[in-house]
């Protein structure tokens, strides 16, 4: 058997190599499916629990919430969450705002042990990691004496002092159900092959195949990846902590040891699993895809396929075959908060409490978990504690953060003091994780008539050391490789791969951004070489309700394509743009406007959201939402669509109750094999908080949740009131805050009235509700009241009733939602976007000017318009930046290297965005439309916060192609590539 | 020898020998006052932004806290975002921030905010016309970065502030 250096090292280093080998490469909770959840009484202030727990194979562990602490000297705890009570329905202002726009405490960084309360000590220590300098040679151990002598007074914490469970925890990704189904299907064809060869060494998900991480390297073996962790020191005290720093930053190489390794390197560059591939064909009446296909057969008949669209191609007469050709480099989020967070493992009460800002605390904690409870891990744990705060931005960074799990490593190392780990801005550049670099090639093949007829397409993410959630983010960008457009056939293949990289993470747009580009540019160059029209070409493809994707899944949405592409080409800066652009060079400035079109999905192949809606006897509401808001406004959000339901908007919304699920009473467990049919089914718990969930997943399982507590509490309330036992939800309606029959017949009730009348019959004081989305929601009835069935697209109701902590679970009946097959699908929903580009570039320097972006938007409903708005802005500012500005080199040239900072790194200023918000001839401007909402939205918002940006890149490169004559295919489109285009 | 130096009106006095820390560990480390924001700790971003004056200059200039050292601002007054609203009464460029949904994470907020005030501050007395302001808030707050916004909200936010302070310069008269 072959052993990897990196294999051989531990065979030397531990004498248990076998079990080491077996336990690396066989997770011990794969998928962490073991877990199962339920709530406990832990009554916290407003008398609901906040606690749950994780049974894992090792025990249980409970996992409680905290909300954010009220700090020593300040007279209040952070106003965050809170808002006076506005017009029901209206967002006056962010529900976040005052604490953020005073200064107040609300993110991780922000919070000291000193600030935490009882039993939290008010000292703290501070962790800091060294980082891998090569992944070429053996890491061997520390220079100490070339340490600054601060540094040497630390405790310093090598690989091979931590526990196996602790130095490779088992890591969940269950981020798309799809995805995880094909990783069954890989596993189930592996183990056929490998039965049948007899190998006895499968592969591991979590890992590539030979490959074993380590948080940090054991001495004697060769880093994985450049920034991998080789030790871990730990400061007694912030001063000692400074002085390390200063003194050894930029400093590695001088304290690193390194020796050439003593054998074969790990092996690098192969993809991790599983990869992705959408073979389509649809051509007279014969039909092949991904989502109808036999998954087991699907690999091999895609080969088939392969050769018929080659031969179907060939059999076109004059077919247009217009190759693809792009790459770009990797992206940081460059969120403006640095990760941080504090930890205390008090191993007396064996209770580990973290604060972090996450996008993803229920995994976070999970896997964390999984770091402590192994058999061998050095303190058992009962409990977890998280306060969870407000991200200083996310965009994707903190989604699966791996810095939560080296907080969470630290914390064992500081002798049961609270430790404090703080990423200065060139740690993060070093080790955050990034936007992938990629590379697209393939071939797009139109027929003479402009209908698409293939799209052939390969694209490659550097995933980086990690796996993170690459392949996850290449199987999206697979699906948006056929861009906004419909294709009897498709040719699409995506992976990640495993580098020596910084890894790559989920970052806002998912893959969009890299596949957009790729099939925008490429129309644009069909168009031009034909002298086609690009709006025209575009119209002819747009994909609408009913036809199939590329993956072969229906579009059941209205899409509205043509109707924007209409927009544009009506809009005075295409209409006008040869005018305009004869206009500017008479000037002598080279001029262009290009125009590029997405379709962005938001949400997963499954997607599982949980909320509470709670009421005071005094009619002030509460929302409680599982998602995290990273500054998207969905806390916002959530407050005020309740208002149209309940009569007022929410006085407090927390984000980020993670623990919530475990009150449900539902698990993931099908049992029964039933589904839906069993009522305590569900298909997902709940997810990965991203910025695109709020405009339908969120607001709905919150509006849902809301007509429940409506139907079991306000209404009761009213009929009693009233006397008219019969009344019925149609009866009634809110006018100016009071609950009022709609034939105007008696007085209408004010809310708190109604609340104060609902407490006093001891009729619940919330509801909990569980929604889950695939191609549709999940609905049942549940008994809410006297044995009235009420219909809602829930799965799962509970009650909070009386002074219990724990809500009351009404179990659901005539349960029904989307069949499994349907995840096949991919996605579902979408959120078109059009843009318009138009820019300026200076013939000396090569630099560029977005001078006008005009975006054409489906949102649906809108429940905040200026923070739909906003993302749009803050989506085309971002998008500006990574096209033209934002590069970070591969390998120790780039920010691996520990010296990248916003010196080399450079982001959109004010200078670089239109700033105007109408179209004006001569003037900059970013106008945003957003197309009136229709009776097929049914009322439902989109997720647009990656819409906008997503059709930007390649909107820019049209621009330029019209500007400068050139074509630009990889990103950054820096002034140097421009003067060169310029000089050609 | 000691640095003495004033933050939102607190006198503060660190020995000389704490000469070489950045004001920015100072405010989070002695006073734990966090509301000032480390981000790229180089003063490029300027969300670290906070207001210093130093006599016998009245006016307020903007001082990147992350790399200004305390022995710098031996007799100076500070003010953080932690200092400019007065209880519960917002400064005027805060309430604009907030009703015109100027920010999203807020991490970098504090900084515009300063900078905001120390300009809008000076706008009062400055011979500025309003052609000549969008240059001026340019120059205010055009190297901050935010991250969320796309500056748009921010830039709104200001320069109606800005106007109603120019309008009331002009009725003064």
């Amino acid at each position: 058997m072959h052993l990897s250096p990196r294999r051989q090292c531990a065979e030397k280093m531990d004498p248990r190599v076998d079990q080491y080998v077996t336990s690396a490469i066989l997770p011990r909770n794969f998928f962490l499916d073991q877990f199962m959840v339920f709530a406990s009484a832990n009554p916290v202030s407003g008398g609901l629990s906040r606690r749950r727990f994780l049974q894992t194979s090792s025990g249980t562990v409970a996992v409680s919430l905290l909300g954010l602490p009220a700090v020593a000297n300040s007279s209040q705890q952070a106003q965050i969450g809170t808002s006076p009570a506005g017009t029901p329905g209206v967002a006056a202002q962010r529900i976040d705002g005052v604490a953020k726009v005073t200064g107040q405490k609300v993110y991780a960084r922000d919070f000291d042990a000193r600030d935490m309360p009882e039993p939290w000590p008010k000292t703290q220590t501070y962790a800091m990691f060294l980082r891998a300098l090569t992944t070429k040679e053996r890491f061997i151990g520390l220079r100490t004496s070339a340490l600054p002598k601060v540094a040497q007074s630390a405790r310093i914490v090598l690989g091979n002092q931590l526990t196996k469970a602790q130095r490779s925890p088992q890591v969940s990704f269950r981020r798309d159900l799809v995805m995880d189904q094909q990783i069954k299907e890989t596993r189930f064809v592996n183990q056929q092959i490998k039965e049948a060869l007899f190998d006895p060494s499968p592969e591991g998900f979590d890992r590539p195949s030979a490959v074993v991480y380590d948080l940090i390297v054991q001495p004697g073996n060769v880093p994985d990846y450049l920034g991998q962790a080789v030790a871990l020191l730990i400061f007694d005290d912030f001063k000692g902590y400074r002085a390390a720093l200063q003194a050894m930053q930029f400093q590695d190489d001088q304290f690193q040891i390194y020796a050439p390794p003593d054998g074969p390197l790990p092996p690098k560059d192969q993809p991790f699993d599983p990869k992705t591939t959408y073979v389509k064909y649809d051509v007279d009446g014969e039909a092949f895809d991904y989502a109808t296909a036999n998954p087991y057969a699907y690999p091999h008949e895609a080969d088939t396929y392969r050769g018929k669209i080659e031969a179907r191609l060939a059999s076109i007469p004059g077919l247009i075959r217009q190759d693809i050709q792009s790459d770009m480099r990797a992206m940081d989020p460059m969120f403006m908060e640095p990760e941080a967070g504090l930890a205390w493992l008090d191993p007396e009460k064996k209770i580990l409490r973290l604060v972090l800002g996450t996008q993803s605390p229920d995994g976070d904690v999970r896997d964390i978990v999984s770091m402590y409870k192994e058999g061998d891990a050095p303190t058992p744990l009962d409990e977890v504690t998280l306060t969870s705060c407000y991200p200083g931005g996310g965009f994707g960074g903190r989604d699966k953060s791996p810095f939560s799990l080296m907080l969470a490593l630290a914390a064992a190392f500081t002798d049961g003091r609270p430790v404090k780990l703080i990423y200065d801005r060139f740690e993060q550049f070093r080790v955050g994780l990034k936007r992938h670099a990629a590379t697209l090639s393939g071939q797009l093949a139109i027929a003479p008539d402009k209908t698409i007829q293939n799209i052939e397409m390969t694209l490659q993410f550097d995933g980086g050391g990690r796996k993170n959630l690459s392949p996850y983010v290449a199987s999206l960008a697979a699906l948006c490789a056929g861009g906004s457009y419909k294709t009897p056939m498709a040719n699409i293949y995506a992976d990640a791969i495993h580098s020596e990289n910084i890894s790559g993470g989920s970052q806002r747009g998912f893959g969009g951004p890299q596949a957009f580009f790729a099939i925008e540019t490429a129309l644009d160059d069909v168009a031009a070489a034909k002298g086609w029209d690009p709006v025209d070409l575009r119209r002819i493809n747009a994909i609408s309700q009913n036809d199939t994707t590329v993956v072969g899944g229906p579009v059941e949405q209205e899409l509205r394509l043509t109707e924007m592409l209409d927009m544009a080409e009506a809009h005075p800066l295409w209409a006008n743009r040869a005018a305009l652009k004869q206009d500017y060079d008479t000037r002598e400035v080279n001029y262009g406007t290009g125009i590029a079109m997405s379709l962005q999905a938001y949400g997963t192949s499954g997607d599982g959201t949980v909320a509470a809606v709670l009421i005071t006897p005094e009619g002030k509401l509460t929302v409680q939402s599982d998602a995290v808001d990273m500054g998207n406004g969905s806390a916002t959000t959530l407050g005020v669509v309740i208002g149209d339901i309940l009569g007022a908007n929410a006085d407090h919304v927390d984000m980020g109750c993670y623990t919530l699920f475990g009150q449900t009473g539902l698990t993931t467990k099908d049992t029964t094999g039933t589904r839906w049919a069993n009522p305590d089914w569900t298909a997902k718990g709940v997810g990965s908080s991203s910025a695109c969930l709020t405009g339908l997943h969120q607001v709905h399982v919150v509006q849902q949740t809301a007509h429940a507590l409506f139907e079991a509490t306000l209404l009761p309330a009213a009929r009693q009131i009233w006397g008219q036992p019969d009344l019925v939800r149609s009866d009634v309606t809110w006018r100016n805050g009071a609950l009022s029959l709609v034939d105007g017949a008696t007085d209408p009730i004010s809310l708190p009235s109604l609340a104060t009348a609902a407490a006093e019959m001891g009729l619940p004081r919330g509801a909990l509700g569980h929604a889950y989305f695939q191609n549709t929601w999940a609905e049942a009835d549940f008994d809410l009241r006297e044995g009235a069935l009420t219909h809602l697209a829930l799965d799962g109701v509970s009650l909070y009733e009386g002074e219990q902590s724990l809500p009351r679970r009404v179990v659901r009946q005539n349960g029904f939602g989307p069949d499994s097959a349907s995840k096949r699908y991919s996605r579902y929903v979408w959120a078109p976007c059009v843009n318009i580009v138009s820019l300026t570039v200076h013939r000396t320097t090569g630099r560029v000017q977005i001078e006008n972006v005009v975006s054409i938007l489906n949102a649906g409903r809108i429940h905040v318009h200026d923070l739909v708005s906003g993302q749009s802005q803050g989506g085309v500012a971002m998008a500006i930046s990574y096209t033209l500005h934002e590069d970070l080199p591969p390998g120790m040239g780039g920010p691996a290297n520990g010296t990248w900072n916003l010196d080399q790194y450079h982001v959109a200023r004010m200078q670089d965005v239109p700033l105007g918000v109408e179209y004006r001839p001569g003037a900059r401007a970013q106008e945003l439309h957003i197309l009136d909402e229709t009776p097929a939205d049914k009322g439902q918002g989109r997720g647009i916060a990656e819409a906008v940006m997503c059709s930007i890149p390649p909107a820019i490169s049209n621009a330029l192609r019209d500007a400068v004559g050139k074509r630009y295919t990889s990103l950054p489109i820096t002034p140097e590539k421009i003067l060169e285009g310029l000089r050609a | 020898m000691s640095i003495s130096f004033s933050v939102n009106g607190v006198v503060q006095t660190v020995g000389a020998e704490r000469g070489d820390e950045m004001l920015l560990d100072y405010l989070h480390e002695d006073m734990n006052m966090t509301g000032t924001k480390f981000c790229c700790g180089m003063g490029i971003c300027r969300a670290c932004t906070v207001s210093v004056v130093k006599a016998p200059n009245p006016n307020a200039v903007p001082v990147i806290s992350c790399s200004t050292a305390l022995a710098t601002l031996n007799g100076t007054d500070i003010t953080t975002v932690e200092g400019v609203a007065s209880g519960d009464d917002l400064h005027p460029i805060q309430t604009a921030f907030l009703e015109n949904f100027a920010f999203q994470c807020g991490y970098c907020t504090p900084g515009f905010v300063m900078a905001s005030k120390i300009f809008l501050d000076w706008l009062a007395t400055a011979p500025v016309t309003e052609d000549e302001l969008d240059d001026a808030i340019q120059n205010a707050i055009g190297d901050h970065i935010c991250r969320c916004t796309g500056y748009v909200r921010y830039y709104e936010a200001l320069r109606k502030t800005a106007q109603d302070v120019l309008a009331a310069k002009e009725g003064a008269l």
